[in-house]
């Protein structure tokens, strides 16, 4: 087949994935700490995306919308650890996934009765224009994408490494008993994961609106993917989800153009299914040994 | 237990003391969901209409005046949802008519519940040829002998034919089909397809490509139809994801024209389509222009009602307007709030309904099995090529405006039920 | 009895009510609702099996009901048969995908789990919407009632029918809980390293447990077609998928009354939303109840702050928004989320849960009383101590990466002995445990029982062939009983068929499991406590059930993991006179310990670890006095004539 076509395929298929990289971080960050995950965060990637365009049309500037609308991620991140997760940690249940399923449907309703339930576009500075790159033609919006999605996991990262803070958040991660006695408090430390959960979806929320509008659906297929991703590469491989979540991207892509778009999710599924069969704890997961 | 028989005693206690002085008309169709822009609009073109009945007193039903009930219910363009609600609905005694529903397979679940009890339901603003073909004869098995369903939307096999007849006067010979993977995407591909047929087979068809509701990404898809040499994209879909063609178009840089269904003048697709929507034309049976007098109160009728600048889906918002205005003339002539009697009037209506579309002449015949256009109300002449042009839908040729204009000036309306296809 | 009677009274009555209910009401509307409730009834309690007995979040449900709505629909429109055998269909693609679902799927646990299930379901909307030759594709499939022995169902007798169904389901159901099965399932969802370790196979029961529930996934399906006469695979996807999951949790895990309480919230709910009235009076009940509640908790102080607040903080929400929302049905799915929020957080346990819990304390209804214990010389019959070699080591290696966790071990444990196995922490032992026991494959060498070779890698098998062991950290089965907790790994007793179980007949059996159960309590001195919740039990009494759930399975050898770990010293006593009563009846023990005053009291002969390999061997007051085992302990060399040394980490101090 043709080759460029093979390559513009790919290509716009992985950047879309990163979308979905960037989403699994924000599940990697709270298993992390708390070995949970929050089963609404596609809501939060939409409740946010609908508060920064409403920042937009209030007439604020692009520069000042983004960071006013991860703030906002990062306060709707913090209230479902308070009312969906906390709780359930406290008591050692699997509770939270079914409270955070239930919040994520009370933020859903919300936003249909509050910003209507048309999909409404995303006005951005970045020009949505093709530009011509070695034989494929990319937007530089799917660039822009590209460089939040590993902009803002970079800094995460570096925050984790470098701060006091950070290191905390490391410790809990590792160990959380053993944290716990070093006087590091964990339950402050799943809030700040938490915290940066919501902020990494709400910029998601923010970098994917222009290409896919926004509407009370619009995560609602992405959040799957971003699942997949996060399951697959493990939730604790750390950048394997950028891997990943790029290989599944090409992928749908391709096999959309192959095999017929009605199939396009098909083989993205039948090897999450096997992936997980083979090795259950994703593929850059770290193997778990069973003690008793 | 005890607390569920609780709440179905409650219920029907509730629905038991609704009696009254009123003329009972149901409300259906998504009001939250996907498809909820074609509901509400409808709905709310709809409550447009019976508030300006009611307040001019109600209909004339034999001696007395009698304001309009609404009872509204949301199917969240779910069928099992819809077949309840139909359930509910047939349940009453006193419902004088039904309005509503946009998907086909609501249609499907539902409405069979409303035609064994013969309640008289108007199918507005949409759904595709299957919400009235399963009426009709079929090679194995014979129609309904009478039919207490309507429908009152251009159905999709005169669009069908409208759209393969614009990609052929544009001398276009090979299309791409393109569509979504609901009842609707995939009932308008084989209308499509079949009109193809019929118009002596001038299109070649290169590619058939469909795509879920939810997809923002159709690379794919156009690509194919781009290397398979597509002149034009023939689409079937609703509002987002034909956006995400419009959009998907423009970024690999095929510049062909965009021919489809009616959604495409929705306002999620002009306003997400933005600059890349501009020239895409669509069968419409309203255009929010106002080219008229009844059009111009309607339209600022509906803006000030419901606090818009645009009305959602003005298809939809329209033709839930004159549906009300032809299920009340129904009413009236029938003299009755009595649902079979109201049918029986609709098939036979003796007085032209001015609507906001067109004077409605005869809308409806006596049902014949053979043929499903009796209990359609659209034709041909109802019918104009929008275009999207600059964020709204324009006449797609000046020839269709000047023509309604005429028509609806003219005292005299056009002979609607002469021609039939 | 009389519990018993009030429960079974309890259904008879409902479904005897049910049953009169189309010679009562003829409006056709109330009558659909209750037919959807009978089929809702069925799928949700196929979903309770996952979701509450295996404790697995299922995502994959709505696509059995949509596969076995096909399927039914595919066997009368293309196939033409009639509806018993369309609906037969119907359960058969459900267990039989159920369980192809299962076998890779049911490796998995948690978020990976639902995230598979989630998968198969998505790719059962796309094969039912793509396959358009066989399914009509988005079109739908439209589709009759074939009618029975000549007679054309009509909605009175469809409903019939489906609350038939319910019924059988229910008691089928019922019965199968009651058994080792239910139990079974239950226990692998506490713990499934013990489960496996019993002799109960986790796998096998979950994958049996995946496809039943799958199965009445189908039988709701095949109804759910010939009810709506119209399919779309549209219809079976996440949102229908999250409705039932919280139907569930709604309704009460665990518990089919639950299951019956969750489908008529799923199908009354839109109609109580669609009245404003009802639905005020409702959110004003609950609020004034999540209120008392609440209240109740905190004085009480049984329950967390936040979960007493936060269900009346939620319902008043609820109650203060209904002032203000214009339209409640447009808000439809905030209210239910507000519910569900309230339900899950202050009534953990369901709507059911709950209300059983407060039934049983207002009736004060006693338990069914137990059978007298069985005798002892039939459950654990004396056997031979020849001295005979029973478990042999040779050369065993297990590696984690670079780490040598047992290097080379070669030992013999004669039958009849109790074999102390000691060392300092990381020495090993643990790992040889888990290797003897099939937890870890070993990296190379062999294990011979009785002079053949042990399954290794496959804790199940090893139980099978007659070694059981506790657990240091103990994986007791928290949510049953301390009887069940022994009657679940009773060796030998389950011998009825699964129909008979499904039809109640396996009750004989059932009692003699009990009398078992509480003989084997009764030596460890819990019989009085049986019917206490293990998870309940103090941290002694946790210790002894986990021996008395090993000797259930009736070993040939056991295996103690530090069973005195934590124990305070009545409670050390009390278990030395526990293990001494056990090896009277002949069983061979292999008995890791730190304390060293119970090696020394209780073994025959000791092995001693050290970095994965042998460095003693020989009677308790041998190895006591071995320099290579003062040093290992100690660090450092010293004289043999003084081991009096300070007492090492982890280990009580060696006696002189």
């Amino acid at each position: 087949m043709n080759a460029s076509i093979i390559g513009q395929m790919a290509v716009s298929g992985a950047l879309m994935g990163l979308v979905y990289a960037l989403i699994a971080y924000g599940f990697q960050l709270t298993y992390a700490t708390s070995k949970s995950i929050n089963f609404g965060q596609g809501e939060l990637v939409m409740v946010s995306a609908f508060f920064s365009l409403t920042l937009t049309n209030l007439g604020f500037s692009y520069w000042f919308m983004v960071p006013g609308g991860l703030l906002f991620g990062a306060l709707l991140g913090l209230v479902v650890e308070r009312a969906g997760v906390r709780l359930a940690l406290e008591q050692k249940s699997e509770g939270w996934i079914l409270l955070t399923i239930i919040i994520g449907l009370f933020f859903f309703s919300a936003a249909e009765n509050i910003w209507g339930r048309d999909d409404r576009p995303f006005p951005t500075p970045i020009s949505a224009d093709p530009i011509h790159f070695l034989g494929v033609d990319v937007t530089r919006l799917e660039l822009a994408v590209a460089v939040g999605v590993l902009g803002i996991m970079g800094l995460i990262e570096l925050f984790k490494r470098r701060t006091l803070l950070g290191k905390a958040f490391e410790a809990v991660s590792a160990d959380r008993d053993a944290a716990e006695l070093m006087g590091i408090s964990a339950t402050r430390t799943v809030m700040l994961s938490y915290g940066l959960s919501g902020a990494v979806a709400a910029l998601a929320g923010i970098l994917v609106s222009p290409i896919t509008t926004v509407g009370p659906t619009m995560a609602s297929a992405i959040i799957l993917k971003a699942f997949s991703v996060a399951v697959v590469a493990g939730l604790d491989s750390g950048f394997g989800v950028v891997l990943i979540g790029m290989f599944l991207g090409a992928l749908e892509s391709l096999s959309s153009y192959y095999l017929g778009s009605g199939w396009r999710e098909a083989p993205g599924l039948i090897l999450l299914i096997l992936a997980l069969a083979v090795r259950p704890t994703g593929v850059f997961g770290k193997a778990i040994i069973r003690k008793v | 237990m005890l607390r569920q028989t609780l709440y179905g005693s409650l219920i029907l206690a509730a629905l038991g003391l609704q009696a009254g002085d009123t003329v009972k008309i149901a409300l259906t169709g998504p009001f939250s969901g996907g498809s909820a822009p074609m509901g509400t609009s409808a709905r709310d073109g709809s409550k447009l209409a019976i508030g300006e009945i009611n307040a001019a007193g109600g209909i004339q039903v034999g001696a007395k005046k009698m304001k309009i009930e609404i009872i509204e219910r949301d199917d969240e363009a779910k069928n099992e949802r819809g077949a309840l609600i139909a359930q509910e609905l047939a349940a009453m005694s006193d419902l004088t008519g039904v309005i509503g529903t946009v998907n086909t397979g609501v249609c499907m679940a539902g409405d069979k519940h409303l035609q064994e009890k013969g309640i008289t339901k108007i199918i507005c603003p949409a759904a595709g040829s299957a919400s009235m073909t399963q009426w009709a004869n079929k090679p194995d098995k014979p129609g309904v002998k009478d039919n207490s369903i309507f429908r009152f939307a251009a159905h999709d096999g005169i669009q069908a034919a409208m759209v393969v007849e614009e990609a052929i006067n544009r001398k276009f010979t090979k299309v791409a089909v393109v569509f979504d993977s609901t009842n609707y995407g995939v009932s308008g591909r084989d209308d499509m397809l079949d009109q193809i047929k019929k118009q002596g087979n001038k299109l070649e068809v290169v590619a058939q490509e469909k795509f879920n509701i939810g997809d923002k990404d159709m690379t794919a898809q156009l690509l194919r139809a781009k290397s398979a040499g597509a002149q034009a994209i023939l689409i079937w879909g609703i509002g987002p994801e034909l956006a995400a063609v419009s959009n998907g178009m423009a970024k690999i840089n095929l510049k062909v024209p965009l021919i489809g269904g009616w959604t495409l003048s929705m306002s999620n697709y002009i306003d997400n389509a933005g600059k890349n929507g501009n020239g895409t034309l669509m069968p419409q049976t309203f255009i929010e222009e106002p080219i008229t007098p009844k059009a111009k109160a309607f339209i600022d009728g509906y803006h000030k009602a419901f606090k818009v600048g645009r009305i959602p889906s003005p298809v939809a918002a329209a033709q839930g307007y004159d549906a009300v205005y032809i299920m009340a003339a129904a009413v009236k002539q029938a003299g009755s709030t009595d649902t079979k009697k109201v049918k029986e009037a609709l098939e036979d209506l003796k007085e032209p309904v001015p609507g906001v579309i067109a004077t409605w002449n005869r809308p409806y015949t006596k049902w014949d099995p053979a043929d499903v256009t009796t209990h359609e109300a659209f034709r041909r002449e109802q019918t104009v090529m929008g275009m999207v042009k600059d964020g709204r839908v324009v006449f797609g040729n000046d020839a269709d405006r000047e023509r309604l204009r005429k028509s609806a000036l003219s005292a005299t309306p056009a002979k609607a039920k002469a021609k039939k296809k | 009895m009389k519990r018993i009677l009030l429960l079974r009274g309890a259904e008879l009555l409902v479904f005897a009510f049910l049953a009169t209910i189309p010679l009562l009401v003829v409006n056709p509307y109330a009558l659909g609702l209750l037919t959807l409730l009978a089929i809702y009834g069925i799928l949700l309690i196929g979903l309770d099996v996952t979701v509450g007995y295996l404790g697995q979040v299922n995502l994959a449900h709505v696509a059995f009901l949509g596969l076995g709505a096909y399927a039914a629909g595919l066997a009368v429109t293309k196939f033409g048969l009639g509806m018993g055998p369309a609906l037969l269909a119907a359960m058969a693609v459900g267990l039989v995908l159920g369980g192809l679902l299962a076998l890779p799927a049911l490796r998995l646990e948690g978020p990976q789990f639902a995230l598979a299930t989630l998968s198969f379901a998505a790719l059962c909307t796309t094969a039912l919407n793509e396959l358009e030759a066989l399914t009509g594709g988005a079109q739908g499939l439209s589709l009759s009632r074939p009618p029975i022995l000549g007679h054309v169902l009509t909605p009175p007798l469809f409903y019939w029918l489906c609350m038939a169904l319910l019924a059988l389901v229910w008691m089928l159901m019922r019965n199968l809980l009651a058994s080792q099965w239910g139990r079974a399932f239950e226990a692998l969802r506490d713990s499934p390293i013990a489960t496996d370790a019993m002799g109960v196979g986790t796998y096998q029961h979950k994958v049996a447990a995946f496809a039943l529930g799958s199965a009445l996934g189908g039988l709701a399906g095949g109804l759910y077609a010939f009810n709506f006469q119209y399919l779309q695979p549209q219809s079976f996807t996440y949102d229908l998928m999250i409705i039932l999951l919280l139907g569930v949790v709604l309704g009460g895990r665990k518990s089919l009354w639950g299951a019956f309480v969750g489908a008529s919230v799923i199908v009354l709910l839109p109609n109580l939303l669609s009245n404003r009235l009802l639905f005020q009076v409702f959110s004003g009940l609950g609020f004034a109840g999540a209120l008392a509640a609440g209240l109740r908790g905190l004085v009480k102080k049984t329950t967390r702050p936040f979960q007493a607040l936060a269900p009346g903080i939620a319902m008043g929400l609820l109650v203060v928004g209904g002032f203000f929302v214009e339209n409640t049905e447009d808000w439809r799915k905030a209210i239910f989320a507000i519910m569900l929020f309230s339900v899950v957080v202050g009534l953990p346990e369901g709507l059911m849960g709950f209300l059983s819990t407060f039934l049983a304390k207002l009736f004060r209804v006693p338990h069914a009383p137990l059978p007298e214990p069985s005798d002892i010389e039939t459950i654990l019959p004396p056997r031979a101590a020849d001295g005979s070699p029973l478990l042999v080591l040779e050369d065993l290696k297990r590696h984690f990466g670079g780490v040598k966790a047992v290097d080379g071990l070669s030992m013999i444990i004669k039958s009849g002995t109790i074999h102390g196995l000691i060392g300092p922490n990381g020495s090993g032992k643990s790992t040889v445990v888990n290797v003897i026991s099939g937890l870890y494959t070993p990296t190379s060498g062999r294990i011979l029982l009785r002079g053949v070779p042990l399954s290794s890698g496959s804790l199940y098998r090893v139980s099978k062939s007659g070694v059981a062991r506790t657990f240091q950290n103990l994986q007791l089965f928290g949510e049953l009983t301390t009887l069940e907790n022994v009657m679940v790994a009773l060796r030998g007793v389950y011998r009825s068929p699964l129909p008979l179980v499904l039809l109640g007949l396996a009750r004989l059996e059932e009692r003699k499991a009990q009398a078992d159960a509480l003989c084997l309590l009764e030596r460890i001195g819990l019989r009085d406590q049986a019917l206490i919740k293990a998870k309940d039990l103090t941290y002694g009494a946790q210790r002894f059930l986990e021996v008395a759930r090993a000797l259930a399975r009736k070993p040939d050898l056991l295996i103690l993991d530090e069973p005195a770990a934590g124990l305070a010293h009545p409670d050390v006593v009390q278990l030395i006179e526990i293990i001494k009563r056990v090896h009277k009846r002949g069983i061979s023990i292999l008995l890791i310990e730190h304390h060293m005053d119970v090696v020394s009291e209780l073994c025959d002969i000791v092995t001693v670890l050290d970095g994965g390999k042998v460095i003693a061997e020989g009677s308790p007051d041998e190895v006591k006095r071995h320099p290579k085992v003062v040093e290992a302990y100690l660090g450092q060399p010293t004289q043999a004539e003084n081991p009096q040394p300070e007492t090492p980490r982890g280990a009580e101090p060696l006696p002189a």
